[in-house]
């Protein structure tokens, strides 16, 4: 580890790559905030529904039809039913448990390693790759540096997820009953909200935002099986800073863990890596409950 | 009374037999022990006509990577063993001998490694062992080996410490028992440092795995370039984890700094990621030169995306130099059995079943300490060239660097023009100048 230089140059397209990388672990952590937020659920397999949300996007691309946004939507929905399966075969039945968390954790453990191990099944343990769609498929070049245009549109994509979903949360009739029933399960019950449907229901919109992450970061990155592992840790991270069942804060957090993500290499040649992991032991040390701390914000 | 005292003798001796009587009585316990005793030899026997023997086939344990970002080195090892096996087996084996290889996965890891090794060893007592790709690994296993006391001819991972007596430096793990038939870093490097020398570059980077690889890489990088005087300023460094999906903040790191040229020892999945990478930010015009080390061994087995043409890259073998009898046929033979060029892995695991037929035939036995002395100073020659095991037990093998050319007639990327540089004891001794960095030959 040395320094790389004492004054770093940061680009245009250092701020445009962390933003980018920012937006991929928003679409995770978002997803693995609403679930816990209202299930109670620390859902140890969004990555893994992050890788398959890649694969199956690389997959349809590549086998069924040459159109990216139709193989992502695919790819999402794909992950979102993988979810509510899980949820409705297995996580269902941990809910009522007196210790149900470390049961909880145990069993999305276990799929980690199912998905894992189904997708090298399918598709080896090779990594695979995909051009971003044509349209913007072009270097933009800015103040000497350059990046994927592509990049962009991820950005706008997961700022448009964030409004879409605070919209959905606040103005609707089925976020009043997800916020209810975070904020008082047997209560929102009481008053004949089909909460099992629900929990499913929301488990299913968490899973198909983590599948949406991985189908759209499929351009940015290569897919391999190591990558649920690689982005769920950082997800956590996100999710942490943010705040546990926060929205904001996990668009927060995910963008600052983003910038670090890009920009480190600038300050240390190696074990960038780790910086991620230092502000979350800050936050935790100073601000315990996360920078947007609280349910349903 | 002395009824009761019989009886009470009998009682004794009844208790005294009991538990005799009970195992006779028991079928279930005796069963048992009948199979456990038949097992127990059929083991035994499986293990003499495995290996202590020398009738049966002569048994030699392979690791590589079959799983994982690299997989397709064990991939292409696998051909170098299977084309080698039986090419020996349909003539005539190994002093009538067939020869069996048991392959295993190492999944990159040291620990793995040296499970499946222990396992090839005392399970399945091979008579020799080869393979390797990854110098971290062949870093843990080499003091292993010398435990086990079995030879071990790595053909791949290249860390010049296994190849270097313990002791010569605090990395040091070389024993009696390690060969290597491949170049090794230290050779490797020597010849970027001469393509360095050539070019019109003086700003220098790196991008390597955050590892002992990378950072082996550019030490003996800028030493070699101090040895041999070559005007180099080194700028910028940058060593991503393995199997790193995304590489753009690193590349972009690189590119602020804006060098002239670029080393890089990345390799496997990681190396294709990154080109491709590299590609749509712009690498490839602002940077002059790219110096790929590990290249050619991810280029021809890779589908994705190629080394870009007019770029650098060394390789351990090379299909078409030496342009020799025994290079052209195995290039060719090759090309008709796979429809590709070999690999260098592919050549370095071919080439070691060799080495083990030449050695067990010479030496009339398949015992280690056999093998060893006819591997220690053994001259051989093969694809790659004539070569010589050197007093550290590495092959004087010669560093060979090219220029990224698209070959139509083989429809692959190949160097040309190529250059091969002589990488002996005493060149490499002279280019490491003052560095302490051991030669590792």
């Amino acid at each position: 580890m040395s320094l790389t230089s004492l004054v770093p140059l940061i680009g245009i397209s250092d701020v445009v790559i962390g933003l980018s990388l920012g937006s991929r672990l928003f679409l995770i952590a978002v997803g693995l905030s609403l679930i816990f937020g209202v299930l109670g659920v620390l859902n140890f397999a969004h990555g893994g529904f992050y890788m398959l949300g890649a694969y199956v996007t690389l997959a349809v691309v590549s086998n069924v039809i040459d159109n990216f946004w139709i193989a992502a939507v695919v790819g999402a929905l794909a992950v979102g039913i993988v979810g509510a399966v899980i949820e409705f075969s297995a996580i269902r039945r941990l809910y009522d448990r007196v210790d149900s968390d470390l049961d909880q954790l145990i069993v999305t453990f276990g799929f980690v390693l199912v998905i894992h191990e189904t997708v090298r099944f399918i598709w080896g343990s090779g990594s695979y790759s995909i051009d971003p769609p044509d349209v913007f498929n072009f270097s933009v070049t800015f103040g000497g540096s350059t990046f994927n245009a592509y990049r962009l549109v991820v950005i706008g994509l997961a700022v448009a997820v964030l409004i879409g979903l605070w919209l959905f949360i606040t103005r609707t009739y089925f976020g009043s009953l997800v916020r209810g029933t975070s904020s008082d399960r047997e209560m929102a019950a009481m008053l004949g909200v089909d909460v099992p449907r629900l929990y499913t229901g929301v488990f299913f919109l968490g899973s198909v935002l983590a599948g949406l992450g991985g189908a759209l970061s499929a351009p940015l990155q290569s897919t391999s099986p190591a990558l649920g592992d690689q982005v769920i840790i950082d997800a956590f991270i996100v999710v942490v800073i943010g705040g546990l069942g926060s929205m904001s804060g996990a668009f927060v957090g995910a963008m600052l863990i983003g910038m670090m993500q890009s920009l480190g290499p600038q300050f240390i040649s190696a074990g960038s890596i780790a910086i991620p992991f230092l502000a979350m032991v800050i936050v935790l040390l100073i601000r315990p409950e996360g920078l947007f701390g609280g349910i349903g914000e | 009374m002395e009824t009761e005292i019989g009886d009470d003798e009998n009682k004794e001796k009844q208790t005294g037999e009991t538990p005799t009587s009970s195992a006779s009585q028991s079928p279930i316990g005796r069963r048992r022990f009948l199979q456990a005793t038949g097992a127990g030899t059929a083991v035994a026997l499986a293990g003499c006509s495995g290996g202590g023997g020398d009738s049966g086939p002569v048994t030699l344990g392979a690791a590589y990577i079959l799983s994982g970002f690299a997989s397709l080195y064990g991939e292409e090892a696998e051909r170098g063993i299977e084309f080698a096996q039986s090419r020996i087996n349909d003539n005539g084996g190994i002093d009538g001998r067939e020869v069996d290889v048991i392959v295993r996965d190492t999944e990159a890891s040291g620990d793995t490694a040296i499970q499946q090794i222990r396992s090839l060893v005392q399970e399945d007592n091979v008579d020799g062992l080869f393979g390797l790709d990854s110098s971290g690994v062949a870093q843990a296993v080499a003091p292993q080996i010398s435990q086990l006391q079995v030879p071990f001819m790595i053909t791949h991972a290249a860390t010049p410490f296994v190849t270097s007596p313990q002791g010569e430096h605090e990395d040091s793990v070389g024993n009696e028992y390690v060969f290597r038939d491949s170049n090794s870093l230290a050779q490797d490097v020597y010849g970027a440092a001469r393509v360095a020398e050539e070019l019109d570059a003086t700003e220098w980077a790196t991008i390597g795995p955050d590892y002992a690889f990378g950072y082996e890489t550019w030490d003996y990088f800028q030493a070699y370039c101090d040895g041999l005087g070559v005007e180099a300023e080194f700028t910028a460094e940058q060593f991503p984890a393995l199997a790193t999906s995304d590489y753009t903040p690193f590349i972009s790191s690189i590119l602020d700094a804006d060098p002239d040229a670029v080393l890089t020892p990345l390799w496997g999945a990681d190396l294709t990621t990154f080109i491709g990478q590299a590609e749509d930010a712009g690498w490839f015009d602002q940077i002059d030169h790219t110096l790929f080390s590990v290249g050619m061994g991810t280029d021809y087995p890779s589908d994705g995306s190629p080394l870009p043409e007019g770029e650098y890259a060394s390789t351990r073998y090379d299909p078409f130099v030496p342009d020799s009898e025994t290079n052209n046929s195995f290039r060719e033979a090759y090309y008709e059995e796979y429809g590709t060029l070999p690999t260098y892995n592919a050549e370095g695991a071919y080439r070691a079943l060799y080495l083990y037929k030449d050695a067990i035939e010479s030496a009339g036995s398949t015992e280690a300490s056999a093998l060893v002395d006819e591997f220690t100073g053994m001259e051989h020659s093969g694809p790659v060239g004539e070569y010589q095991f050197s007093e550290t037990n590495q092959a004087t093998v010669a560093s060979v660097w090219g220029t990224v050319t698209y070959d139509d007639e083989w429809e692959s990327n190949v160097l040309d023009p190529v250059n091969r540089y002589e990488a002996g004891p005493d060149v490499l001794s002279e280019a490491l100048g003052d560095s302490d960095l051991p030669t590792g030959i």
